[in-house]
């Protein structure tokens, strides 16, 4: 089994092309007719759709996976435990998952890649969502002590009422790609003139 | 006499040009009784050609081999010689019997599954599939064995990528139902809910002179599917629909009709009495998933309605409202339309409450004149293709059925 496509995008970090690189390869060696489910890198695997945010095709793989590796792996069950909680929308549990297991070196590196995402996600999920919110639920969003989350807002800008534990959210201004290509621009007025005459 | 050696010698000397491909083609077609008349003995000559380079000649060997049962350990060795010889011919050669080559690919596909490991014919059906479509408009009989070992081997995300094709040239109308029931089931699991309408739409109102079980399990989902992207379902078909749907789809598929009733009040326990009622029904068709999301949606539709009405609630009035139990439910139910782009609003957990805004985007970003381009190129062309259709089309009800629909 030749995985070294997988082990080269994890030496230089692009922890974004795991999932496609597994699932080509998973599809390539069970046409070879090899017999991988033993030995195949399910964690790393399941993580990779994680990082992408598709997380239906990691529910389709973990239903996929043979019973007598689940239960051989306490990893992989602890990494689809993320996932559970990624499915049902439980986000502060996603975090308890994630440091809630001693994760092997190999593992660690792409669970350590996923959480710091999903804080930057779940920072722009509040920065999105909230005009206000509590120290507390910020502080389980973003997976850190109140403390530090504190910390981490105020760089942003959000404002700490220490009086009633409430953050203020600093809104930032959408900074939108506006070069545009004129090749468009000339075909959409082509339509359009189109269409008037 | 056309003895197997030199068979193997003349297809050895013969893949090089396509002239001499047509004079083996000539010879292939031949020999092909004596081919079977000597099936026991003929794997073995397989190891002396290449797949990539004499394709012809393998197929017509490995057609004969297959024409046979198989067992046991046979099977295994059958099963991954096939594979490679898909992965690896040449398709200018498999294209000049491509019967034979469909053949080879349906065996295969059984025996992946008499094997239980579909997933083992996943990559091989794909490349099958490529190699003998003349063109991405083309449906083959392949399309459907592939999606259904997708769903079989649990690997939706393969099957999306023939998905995006738009197909306007089927040979028959049952590859066509399957493909599209098939793809509509792969796209449900994938939650891509719009793409998974467009498909089911397809299967209900495909021209069929008798009605068929393909179209009543997809017209199932297609009321689920409705309800969870629009919140509605009517039940009047387009004009094209045959009369046989038209007719009877409504009375094989009745408790889906009654849950898209009840979903029309906007009572969530009513909603949630009436499915639990017909649990097993649901059950039994392998739709329970799909209903439960049906009820879920409820939330967010009755959710969304508000935000027509107000500017701004609190989020005990949102939980009084859609009957959640709690302000805290209602807050998460927000964010989670938030995150997904169901709405456009602000939670002020300080003072419980929740802002609707109008949607910010204000069409002209470069991502957006981007999108509106491919959207008008994507139906420019597709009506070019429909006047190409008149020409082209085999099957007379398909061709009109796909002209109605594209027009």
């Amino acid at each position: 089994m030749d995985l070294s496509a997988l082990s080269e995008a994890l030496a230089s970090e692009s922890y974004e092309r795991i999932a496609d690189i597994c699932d080509d390869l998973m599809l390539k060696v069970a046409a070879e007719g090899v017999a991988f489910q033993d030995e195949w890198p399910y964690a790393i695997h399941l993580l990779g759709h994680f990082y992408v945010d598709d997380i239906n095709s990691a529910r389709f793989l973990w239903k996929s996976i043979p019973v007598s590796v689940k239960e051989n792996r306490q990893e992989l069950v602890a990494v689809w435990k993320i996932g559970q909680r990624l499915w049902t929308r439980d986000y502060a549990g996603v975090h308890e998952a994630i440091n809630g297991f001693d994760w092997s070196q190999d593992t660690k590196i792409v669970v350590t890649a996923f959480s710091e995402l999903y804080t930057k996600r779940m920072f722009q999920l509040l920065l999105s969502a909230y005009s206000t919110i509590s120290i507390q639920d910020t502080a389980r969003f973003l997976g850190m002590s109140e403390d530090d989350a504190t910390n981490y807002v105020s760089r942003h800008g959000w404002i700490v009422d220490h009086a009633s534990r409430m953050l203020t959210v600093k809104k930032q201004p959408l900074v939108a790609e506006q070069k545009l290509d004129p090749d468009k621009l000339q075909r959409l007025t082509e339509y359009v003139f189109h269409l008037e005459h | 006499m056309n003895t197997v050696e030199s068979l193997v010698t003349q297809i050895q000397g013969l893949s090089g040009n396509s002239s001499d491909l047509s004079a083996l083609h000539n010879y292939l077609k031949q020999a092909e009784e004596s081919l079977r008349s000597e099936l026991s003995r003929l794997l073995p000559f397989l190891h002396q050609l290449d797949p990539s380079v004499h394709s012809l000649g393998y197929l017509y060997i490995l057609e004969a081999c297959t024409s046979s049962p198989v067992w046991g350990d046979q099977r295994d060795m059958i099963v991954s010689t096939t594979a490679r010889f898909i992965t690896f011919c040449a398709a200018e050669q498999i294209r000049m019997a491509p019967d034979l080559f469909i053949n080879v690919c349906k065996r295969f596909k059984e025996q992946v599954m008499l094997l239980e490991a579909p997933i083992r014919g996943v990559a091989p059906l794909l490349a099958a599939t490529r190699k003998v479509q003349l063109n991405s408009e083309h449906l083959t009989p392949l399309h459907p064995d592939f999606l259904q070992l997708c769903l079989l081997a649990k690997c939706y995300k393969a099957g999306i990528s023939i998905l995006e094709d738009d197909i306007f040239e089927v040979d028959q109308p049952r590859d066509f139902f399957l493909y599209c029931y098939y793809g509509g089931t792969i796209c449900i699991g994938q939650k891509r809910f719009q793409k998974a309408l467009e498909l089911l739409h397809n299967v209900v109102t495909a021209p069929m002179s008798t009605i068929n079980a393909i179209a009543v399990e997809a017209y199932k989902k297609y009321v689920l599917v409705s309800l969870i992207q629009y919140g509605q379902f009517s039940t009047s078909l387009p004009k094209y629909t045959s009369s046989a749907a038209q007719r009877n789809l409504k009375n094989f598929c009745q408790p889906y009709i009654e849950l898209a009733m009840s979903y029309s009040s906007g009572k969530i326990s009513e909603l949630e009495s009436f499915v639990q009622t017909n649990r097993e029904k649901f059950e039994s068709d392998k739709n329970l998933g799909l209903v439960k999301q049906v009820v879920s949606s409820m939330y967010k539709r009755n959710i969304q309605r508000l935000t027509q009405t107000y500017l701004t609630l609190s989020l005990q009035d949102i939980a009084n409202t859609v009957q959640l139990s709690s302000s805290k439910e209602a807050e998460m139910h927000v964010l989670q339309m938030i995150q997904d782009g169901q709405i456009h609003a602000t939670i002020n957990q300080k003072d419980g409450m929740v802002r609707f805004l109008e949607d910010p985007e204000q069409y002209k970003t470069c991502e957006m004149i981007e999108r509106i381009d491919s959207s008008i190129q994507r139906i420019l062309s597709s009506v070019e293709l429909s006047l190409k259709i008149i020409n082209y089309h085999k099957e007379k009800p398909f061709r009109c059925y796909i002209w109605a629909k594209y027009n």
